[in-house]
């Protein structure tokens, strides 16, 4: 058993199960919250995060594949790659892949509301959406136009490659894009980067 | 050489005077807030009437006469506009009568640095939760203006505090008695709404107020101030990683809660980062952190013309170049 990430919400460990090599995404306590609360939110989560990967896998849209899942403890296939945030730049044609990604994602009914570079892997397969911890089966339009902002945000500089293969992937694209021009205009959000 | 500054975004007129980085005074008159809201042109009546008798107060308790006064700072915004008129109207008569130097600065960023100044650290993440704001910052790289990493999709927590006790009939309608009154409650379950590092706080609110039919004053109060501040604690903790932080302050009039605090360095020491907040007279709005940004700006030759001073109600935090270095 290694630690493999030390996440926000949770700890990633490689581990060995059923003689196989996979990702167990533990969440454990947070002291500083009352205890129901606390169980409540990594119970919930838990569940939604194993509920939306299997969606999203049943989909087709690229996600590790879910092997089993506890109260507590999701497993998961390990991808051999890297989140996008490690990369010194951001190579050629991936934003055009994220927009498609993300329509498939939004078309099975979901938004994923945590989609930054942090959580898209880019394997041997191609790039991958990881950590669904807080994602909702929903087609609210101002969910979706959030997963777009937060990317956009994310990435540090918009790419019209990433909202053109987007709008022309989804079914209701062009609503999305108009949702996320509103929600920019409304003057709280510029292009914040992390760096 | 002694800088004095002016606060008065909101309901606070405060004046506080430094030299060398060290806060000799601060002094302020708050705006009795009872049980309603505020009506600006009344609390900007009531900041005129106070104004000169906090600034002799100030002065008096720094012991520093009018004339050694060597620089001014004042609130150029973000905040009410009539109650930020009466700071910069004294600011500026000050400056010509005087005849110093004199700078507009941005209220958020005097919360943060006074704050980072008060906790001894140079690059922070900072959360900054007061009545109108709640955000994630921090400088970038280069030092020239602060990021918002997160914020609130909709009201800043403090407000958020404020209506639910006018709606509960709390006096005074303030946070503080929000606390006192969550004392020994039991915990109820209502919307928690975090996106990445940004959350909501209206629904929240709206929920417990119709919960608080049902059920008791103490236990949705309890239950709002837990559900509110877990929300800010996994926002921050998020921020925190991402950054790779290894400082981190709160500052602004909601630090003031001892039971945020101890959530957040609960957070911190879990990732064994630093953690520290200002006392709490420092916290709510104040003079002194004025003063204190002021006077860094000013040492780099930053005063502007007294006919160039303005306000601004609606001024972000990262529209602000940052010259406190
Ligand atoms: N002990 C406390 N616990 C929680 N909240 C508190 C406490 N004391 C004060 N507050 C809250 O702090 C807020 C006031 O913050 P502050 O003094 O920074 O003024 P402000 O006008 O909100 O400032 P800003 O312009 O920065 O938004 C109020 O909403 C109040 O309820
Ligand atoms: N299937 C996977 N294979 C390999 N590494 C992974 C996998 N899932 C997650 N990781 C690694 O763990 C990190 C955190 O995972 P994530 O699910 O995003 O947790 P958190 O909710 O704490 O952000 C990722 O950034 C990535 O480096
Ligand atoms: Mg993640
Ligand atoms: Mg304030």
């Amino acid at each position: 058993m290694r630690l493999l990430s030390q996440g926000a919400e949770a700890e990633i460990y490689t581990i060995r199960f059923i003689g196989n090599k996979v990702a167990a995404k533990v969440r454990g306590r947070k002291k500083y919250r009352v205890e129901e609360l606390d169980t409540e939110l990594r119970e919930g989560r838990t569940r939604r995060e194993a509920r939306c990967m299997e969606r999203a896998h049943r989909a087709g849209v690229p996600v590790p594949r879910l092997v089993a899942c506890s109260r507590f403890t999701l497993y998961f296939e390990i991808l051999e790659g890297v989140v996008l945030k490690d990369l010194e730049s951001i190579p050629e044609g991936v934003p055009r892949e994220i927009g498609r990604v993300l329509a498939k994602l939004h078309d099975a009914g979901m938004i994923h509301g945590d989609f930054t570079t942090a959580n898209l892997m880019l394997a041997e397969n191609g790039l991958n959406i990881i950590d669904f911890g807080l994602s909702e089966i929903t087609k609210s339009v101002e969910g979706r136009a959030i997963d777009l902002l937060l990317i956009k945000r994310s990435l540090g500089k918009g790419y019209p490659s990433l909202e053109q293969s987007y709008v022309k992937s989804c079914s209701e694209g062009d609503v999305v894009v108009s949702k996320l021009k509103e929600i920019e205009k409304r003057g709280r959000y510029q292009i914040r980067t992390i760096t | 050489m002694p800088i004095i500054g002016i606060e008065s975004s909101a309901h606070t007129f405060g004046v506080g005077i430094v030299e060398n980085g060290r806060i000799l005074s601060n002094e302020k008159s708050v705006y009795p807030i009872g049980n309603s809201g505020m009506i600006p042109i009344k609390v900007a009546e009531f900041h005129k009437k106070s104004a000169d008798e906090v600034i002799l107060r100030s002065l008096e308790r720094a012991d520093v006469r009018l004339k050694d006064i060597s620089g001014i700072g004042y609130t150029m915004g973000p905040g009410i506009g009539p109650c930020l008129k009466v700071g910069m109207s004294k600011a500026k008569a000050m400056a010509n009568e005087l005849n110093v130097d004199i700078v507009p600065l941005n209220h958020g960023m005097a919360h943060v640095e006074i704050a980072k100044r008060l906790s001894n650290m140079r690059d922070p993440l900072a959360l900054y939760v007061s009545g109108g704001n709640s955000q994630i910052l921090k400088l970038d790289s280069e030092r020239r203006h602060y990021l918002v990493l997160g914020e609130t999709f909709d009201i800043g927590v403090g407000n958020m505090l404020d209506s639910f006790a006018r709606k509960m009939g709390l006096d005074p309608a303030w946070g503080s008695s929000v606390a006192k009154t969550a004392t020994g409650g039991r915990y109820i379950k209502l919307p928690y709404t975090v996106k990445g590092m940004d959350f909501a706080f209206a629904g929240l609110m709206t929920k417990a107020v119709e919960l608080s039919e049902r059920n008791s004053k103490k236990d949705v109060s309890f239950s709002l101030q837990e559900t509110a501040f877990a929300m800010l604690c996994e926002a921050t903790e998020r921020a925190l990683l991402l950054t790779k932080s290894r400082e981190f302050c709160v500052c602004g009039g909601v630090a003031q809660s001892e039971r945020l605090r101890v959530m957040l360095g609960s957070v911190a020491k879990e990732h064994k980062i630093k953690f520290g907040a200002a006392p709490n007279e420092f916290n709510a709005d104040n003079g002194a952190m004025i003063a204190l940004l002021a006077e860094r700006v000013l040492k780099r030759g930053y005063g502007v013309k007294v006919e160039d001073c303005d306000y601004m109600q609606r001024y972000r935090i990262n529209d602000v170049e940052y010259l406190a270095d």
